[in-house]
């Protein structure tokens, strides 16, 4: 800039002694202005035309105060590229992926709605068997307004469009009962739970799968004891072999020491329909997408998992890598977490569920198979009062979800009782020591009894409304597995679990230790580090040591001693 | 949560299943619009809400010219009453983090809290503070760790005072898939430089922060875009309960936590 003013012209004018002009100022700093840059080929005068132009056809407010902000945002526009220059390129919403499965569901869903329309307007009687055949799904939509107004529950779109999917199960898998169980969130992408209950001739079906896969297992065991008896006969050749050779005799070495510890025998896996793997669950990771049924369990699935903490990935194949060793990828995990969340967190109002089908009179033995009962809805619940389901000691509110003992099993299983039998007949004393029957709390036991965590009770009541109690809903949420909560209001009630699928298990988690070696061999003087004697210690051994000088009142004694010592020397 | 959007942003913010009653919305309205006119707040946010055994309590936020150092956080239990948190001192942050039994919803009440590194005689083995003060330790310890904001919610002003964006337009949904695009609201605590060079489109009314992406254990965040790439998502492992929304492309924006106050040490083994 200094530049200009030193220009000949400028020089020749000053010289000349002629009155600045106003046009001509004005072109010397428009052409100032009109400077391109050299590196983005911009000039400021461009620039101050956008932004003049941008402020004048958005008119936003307080620009003084932001005006830094709008010079850059200006630059930003600029660099945007724009690919309708070179070819017709569409950039499709990100929405895209999402519509197109939905799409796919609300076509399918629709059809069939049509279809069941039509057989009911034409034949009425073929309706009740149709019914059969229409699985039963819970609505979720009343019971999600009813979490909402309780202050949790899921946003309405997600709400409908898990509904609709559900809806879809039932059409493409042979379920009788559904019911949404909850969301579960993972790093990468979020699970959808649906809690089901497999028609009967699919239960069947699987049943006697799963004893056929049960029968070549036992043959392997055959097969394994087959083996170690070869081994066993192998050593005693070997041993029978050994005086025959003719290499010079080795001392003889103590014997190999041999395993002692044998595994204890597998916990048997509950069949389809019974315990833990009474309800079936299917998972997708969005709504539309085709629901994916998680596979048995076994009862160390269950062992583990409650050992380790572990976040979901949102892929069903992930590993988990864990100590102890987790058998099975992430479906398996997955499920045992969702076990392990119904089994603390179903619970309901008092009488909400009966044994039985309660219509008929109940004279039902509690203690026969309480642990694996089938129940239903009370047609006779008539709801409790706000106040009842508020209290804090939690009286009114019951589990109905099964619990599920140390052992990973609803049902007990007694690891002695064919060694028992054995016993009855033989009448031996000897044999392992009897195990006591691990008991869980029946079905239906009030919270009241669960066990605190820290002096926090492990279930917190609240109400949703103090203005209007009479439209109020009472919410209980768990405290051990945060994100499960319950409604009740009225005749209804419903529990859900959105979360992490993570328990609340104070002060920290602290991995499983490594188990101790096991020791070699017995412990004793032979085997421990000791400082070696000095002269001295040895010397005071000799000492201690002397054979005793010979009493000289008994020579003839004496001398007897002396003989038996030579006759030993020989 | 800007307290005057809550109805609009109801169907955004979902934490663990945790969702804004009609009821809640309106007495938060009510009480905290006047809690603003009484101490002549720029803004005031709903921050969350903290469970207790007796009474949740719930936090607010109130900004005035400083959007980093002015801020006065109230807490209250029925929406009458706003209690003016104190300052949180340094030992009561420490003690937060110790004490593993559930808040109670009773302010005056007196905790004991035991030191367990401190050697068995040492007078301050055993400390007592109240819920008060733990309250503000814990509320202090989460905005500190867990406290953020989209790039250019928050602008550095020439005179140096943090304000709150008025002309913030939102992520880019290309901007949204990065957690480096997500800021920590507090004093920086890595080297100004740091904060500004890691960037290539580095700006300095923008960049004063630190940003999410440095914090350790890498995936202690956990960012999700939903509803097909609309909103997006971060969830905090470490304080599980703190969720930070954004609607791609437009100025909708907040967190909110919901949860009981305790800090996750497990997250390495979640992972």
């Amino acid at each position: 800039m200094s530049q200009t003013f030193l220009l000949e012209p400028d020089i020749i004018a000053a010289t000349e002694n002629v009155m600045p002009d106003l046009n001509t100022d004005l072109v010397l700093a428009k052409n100032y202005l009109k400077q391109q840059s050299a590196a983005t080929g911009d000039s400021v005068y461009d620039h101050l035309v956008d932004i003049v132009q941008k402020l004048l056809s958005q008119k936003p407010p307080d620009v003084v105060d932001n005006f830094e902000q709008y010079s850059w945002e200006v630059k930003q526009d600029k660099f945007k590229p724009n690919f309708d220059l070179l070819n017709d390129l569409y950039m499709s919403p990100p929405q895209m992926s999402l519509t197109r499965s939905m799409d796919q569901m609300f076509r399918l869903v629709a059809s069939k709605a049509e279809k069941l329309g039509d057989i009911g307007e034409e034949e009425q009687e073929l309706d009740l068997e149709e019914d059969n055949f229409k699985p039963r799904i819970t609505d979720l939509l009343e019971n999600n307004h009813y979490f909402k107004e309780g202050g949790y529950g899921l946003p309405d779109n997600e709400c409908y469009a898990i509904y609709i999917s559900l809806i879809m199960l039932g059409i493409k898998e042979p379920v009788a009962t559904i019911r949404f169980f909850g969301k579960i969130f993972g790093t990468k992408a979020n699970y959808y739970v649906a809690e089901t209950d497999l028609t009967i001739e699919e239960l069947d079906r699987r049943i006697r799968e799963f004893e056929l896969k049960d029968m070549p297992g036992e043959g392997e065991g055959e097969g394994e004891s087959h083996h170690s008896e070869e081994e066993a006969e192998m050593a005693a050749e070997g041993e029978a072999r050994e005086p025959v050779s003719k290499e010079p005799v080795r001392p003889k070495m103590p014997p190999e020491p041999t395993i002692t510890w044998t595994p204890p025998a597998p916990i048997p896996v509950e069949r389809p329909g019974q315990g833990v793997n009474r309800k079936v669950y299917y998972v997708c990771n969005n709504p539309g997408e085709d629901w994916i049924c998680l596979p048995d369990l076994t009862p160390d699935h269950i062992r583990v998992a409650r050992h380790t903490v572990r976040c979901m990935t949102g892929d069903l194949d992930a590993e988990v890598v864990t100590f102890p060793p987790f058998e099975g990828t992430e479906r398996h995990y997955l499920h045992a977490q969702i076990c392990r969340i119904a089994a603390a967190t179903s619970v309901s109002p008092q009488g909400f569920y009966t044994f039985g089908s309660g219509e008929e009179e109940e004279d039902l033995d509690m203690e026969e198979g309480a642990g694996d009962m089938a129940f239903n809805l009370n047609p006779f619940y008539h709801g409790h009062s706000l106040k009842d389901l508020l209290d804090s000691n939690l009286t009114y509110w019951v589990h109905h979800g099964r619990y599920i003992l140390k052992q990973g099993r609803t049902i007990w299983w007694n690891p002695n009782a064919e060694m028992e039998e054995g016993l009855e007949e033989e009448d031996e004393v000897e044999g392992p020591p009897s195990v006591p029957p691990e008991i869980g709390p029946p079905l239906f036991t009030t919270l009241a009894e669960d066990a605190r965590i820290e002096g926090l009770k492990p279930w917190s009541t609240r109400i949703s409304s103090i203005l209007v109690p009479e439209r109020a809903v009472v919410t209980i949420r768990s405290n051990i597995w945060p994100g499960a909560v319950a409604y009740a209001t009225g005749k209804r009630s419903e529990c859900m679990y959105v979360g992490w699928g993570l328990k609340f298990q104070p002060p920290n988690f602290s991995p499983l230790q490594l188990p101790k070696p096991q020791d070699e061999y017995p412990i004793g003087p032979e085997v421990m580090e000791m400082a070696d004697p000095t002269f001295a210690d040895e010397e005071a051994y000799r000492i201690a040591h002397l054979p005793p000088p010979p009493p000289p009142e008994l020579p003839g004694e004496g001398e007897d001693f002396g003989e038996e010592g030579e006759v030993e020397n020989e | 949560m800007e307290v005057h959007k809550l109805w609009e942003y109801k169907e955004y913010i979902n934490v663990n299943g945790m969702m804004l009653t009609n009821e809640l919305i309106s007495f938060l309205q009510n009480s905290l619009t006047l809690l603003q006119v009484e101490n002549h707040f720029k803004h005031i946010q709903y921050w969350g809400q903290l469970y207790a055994v007796d009474a949740d309590y719930h936090i607010a936020c109130g900004i005035n010219d400083d959007a980093i150092l002015d801020r006065k956080y109230y807490y209250s239990t029925d929406f009458k009453f706003w209690g003016l948190l104190p300052k949180a001192k340094k030992k009561y942050k420490h003690l937060s983090l110790l004490a593993t039994f559930p808040f109670r919803g009773e302010p005056s009440l007196k905790l004991k809290v035991l030191d367990e590194q401190l050697e068995e005689n040492n007078p301050e083995r055993c400390l007592i503070m109240s819920e008060e003060n733990r309250l503000a330790a814990t509320i202090s310890n989460i905005c500190e760790e867990a406290e953020i904001c989209a790039r250019g919610q928050l602008i550095k002003q020439p005179s140096g005072t943090v304000v709150i964006n008025p002309n913030f337009y939102g992520l880019t949904a290309a901007e949204g898939k990065h957690l480096k695009s997500y800021l920590h609201i507090r004093l920086a605590q890595h080297r100004w430089n740091t904060n500004l060079l890691t960037r290539q489109d580095y700006n300095y009314s923008m960049d004063f922060l630190d940003s999410v992406d440095q914090d350790i254990p890498n995936g202690c965040w956990n960012l999700s875009l939903e509803r097909g790439g609309t909103v997006a998502y971060l969830r905090s492992l470490y304080w599980p309960g703190m969720t930070y929304f954004h609607k791609i492309r437009t100025q909708d924006a907040g967190f909110l936590y919901v949860g009981n106050g305790r800090k996750n040490l497990d997250v390495p083994f979640l992972l």
